[in-house]
């Protein structure tokens, strides 16, 4: 059974069609990438799902339950969101920022106590982080909060997990830190990730299904495989792109204008032709 | 100070600054009680506490002391205590409430929403403590929804325009209030609302604390109940959302309240400026930014404050200076330091 079905979700930001009728759905221990290129709507997808903005027709179901009979509270216990950032004003030490995670759970009045603060640091100390918990989120890397981000997220340990970019503004290292993270999560939980990307390759290799977006509309959907072709990439980002598949036979997402000549071949003919 | 935002806090420290803080509070209410321009000795105040229990008459000898301490002292001192965390802790839910840390009730136009209401209740209704609070209250709201909503409008830099609104409706309720002096009747209404407006705690009488503190006690316990929540709201809307707050309900408590107390500290004791502002800053650099021990702090630290600096307006002169020309003498500069140590961050 599916565990999230996204049903005929329309959004108008003012009189623009932003999310024009987009269904899908994804079942349990399953990741499933958003992809397309900028202002096609991933991000509005995405909180539309979450509850955040409210859409104008269609709905978002969780285990067949339809997520606007749900409050905010509720949602919250069904799903974690993980921010592409987060801009605290106040410096909140790393424990307390994924401490939050338990607010879904708690009454009004409640705040954290100690033996949940214990449980975040433990969390932190099982994802290697262990270091970061009485620093201050300001002050360390960005790779760092992302993590940090997510730990939140699975703090929180809901059946759904999202995220915005979690890739945006890191290195290779930390990029696959945080995707191996997702992954194995996932799979552990047996839990829903819908991530939106922006690399199809970090798609290609690390996403059960994808979604392909394009003003708005659903451009592809289906398996990885099956969904990242030619065609359709080059369909979303108006762009010639090929999937290579390299000499030890893996596969490559590349721009086709890539391909002939790469940017240092090119810059040494421009050089010789000056002098 | 500087050093304590870098130590590793343990739960122990945060237990030993609480305490280091209580018993300030208790040092600087005891110390209070004790000068003035009457002064009175620790036997004969203790004397007269005896004697008010045990229900005994009182001697000529002590008469003095007995009117000082239990009609004078004992309530102005309480009213400043009450006033003062009512304050500090408004001071530290909008900060966290607005992300911002420049604003305080006065900045957002609170006070001056409060003192205009307060203002229009005694021109219109005369002396009722009832009318004045409530009028108090209604114009605060009114003040701090327009602020926001005029920031919100604007979407740019929100600190700063949130900053920007709050001083233009600042500006349009103290004019509102000088044209309530202009109208009010030479005779009667002007001193009284001149008076008023003069902020203090030297009239203050048993009547006035049993209208004000059961409202501010009762405000501050449900903020403190709500405390943690400021800290995801503090995060952000959609963050906040996402970690299930009900963003709208629990701003429109926050307001609510944070309002609520001022307005009832304003109806009673005018504006006292600055201590919403500096108050939550320093507590903020001792104990850190975390609202669950943030508010608590920030309340004893707002009493102690305003007791010190009533006891100073009232010594260091042989008349009493207004405690707002205090306040401001120390909050100005503060606000100036905040700006320079941010420009050098």
């Amino acid at each position: 059974m599916e565990a999230l079905n996204v049903e005929k979700l329309t959004f108008y930001y003012g009189t623009r069609c932003v999310l024009d009728e987009v269904s899908f759905s994804v079942s349990s221990g399953l990741i499933c990438g958003l992809l397309g290129p900028n202002g096609s709507g991933k991000t509005t997808l995405l909180k539309c799902i979450n509850g955040i903005y409210k859409p104008a027709t269609g709905c978002v179901k969780v285990n067949n339950v339809p997520l606007d009979q749900s409050d905010r509270q509720e949602i919250a216990r069904k799903m974690s969101v993980v921010p592409q950032q987060t801009n605290s004003v106040f410096a909140f030490k790393v424990a307390d920022m994924v401490v939050m995670g338990r607010s879904p759970t708690f009454e009004i009045w409640q705040a954290p106590s100690p033996s949940d603060r214990v449980d975040a640091i433990k969390l932190l100390k099982d994802l290697g982080v262990g270091h970061l918990a009485e620093r201050h989120f300001n002050e360390i890397s960005g790779g760092e909060r992302q993590l940090v981000l997510l730990a939140r997220a699975i703090f929180q340990n809901t059946q759904i997990m999202l995220l915005d970019e979690p890739t945006s503004h890191l290195d290779l290292k930390n990029q696959v830190k945080i995707i191996e993270l997702v992954k194995s999560v996932t799979v552990e939980r047996g839990i829903t990730t819908i991530m939106t990307l922006h690399d199809p390759n970090l798609a290609l290799y690390n996403c059960d299904e994808v979604v392909l977006l394009k003003n708005g509309r659903i451009a592809g959907i289906g398996k990885t495989d099956q969904v990242l072709i030619d065609e359709n990439l080059s369909n979303i980002y108006e762009l010639n792109v090929n999937v290579e598949v390299t000499q030890r036979g893996k596969k490559v997402i590349i721009p086709e204008c890539w391909q002939e000549n790469n940017a240092y071949q090119e810059r040494s003919l421009i050089h010789e032709k000056v002098q | 100070m500087k050093k304590l935002v870098g130590v590793k806090m343990t739960k122990t420290s945060e237990q030993k600054l609480f305490l280091l803080v209580i018993i300030l509070l208790l040092a600087a209410f005891l110390f209070s009680l004790t000068v003035g321009r009457y002064g009175l000795g620790w036997f004969n105040i203790l004397e007269v506490i005896k004697l008010k229990i045990t229900d005994q008459s009182i001697p000529d000898h002590l008469t003095s002391d007995d009117i000082v301490f239990w009609s004078v002292r004992l309530p102005r001192l309480l009213m400043a205590l009450f006033v003062g965390s009512a304050l500090a802790v408004s001071g530290t839910v909008f900060q966290g409430l607005f992300r911002n840390p420049l604003v305080s009730p006065d900045i957002l136009g609170v006070s001056a929403g409060a003192s205009f209401g307060a203002g229009m209740a005694i021109l219109l209704v005369g002396n009722s403590a009832f009318a004045i609070q409530i009028s108090a209250f209604g114009f605060g709201l009114v003040a701090v929804v327009l602020a926001y909503q005029l920031a919100r409008h604007c979407r740019t830099d929100t600190i700063t325009v949130l900053v920007l609104a709050g001083v233009i409706v600042s500006a349009l309720f103290t004019a509102g209030l000088s044209f309530l002096k202009y109208v009010a009747d030479p005779y009667e209404e002007l001193p009284a609302l001149v008076f008023w407006t003069m902020g203090g705690f030297s009239t203050i009488a048993w009547k006035d604390v049993a209208m004000t503190v059961p409202v501010v006690l009762i405000g501050i316990l449900i903020l403190y109940l709500l405390r943690w929540k400021l800290d995801i709201m503090a995060l952000g809307d959609e963050e906040a959302l996402s970690l299930g707050v009900k963003v709208n309900k629990m701003r429109l408590i926050y307001i609510a309240i944070a309002t609520l107390i001022v307005a009832s500290s304003v109806a009673t004791c005018g504006t006292i400026g600055w201590v919403g502002l500096v108050v939550p800053h320093m507590a903020r650099l001792i104990i850190g930014p975390g609202h669950n021990h943030l508010l608590p702090f920030a309340a004893i630290l707002g009493a102690v404050f305003i007791i010190l600096m009533d006891t100073l307006a009232r010594t260091i002169s042989g008349g009493e200076i207004p405690i707002g020309i205090i306040t401001s003498f120390i909050g100005a500069p503060f606000l100036g330091y905040l700006l320079w140590k941010q420009g050098k961050d």
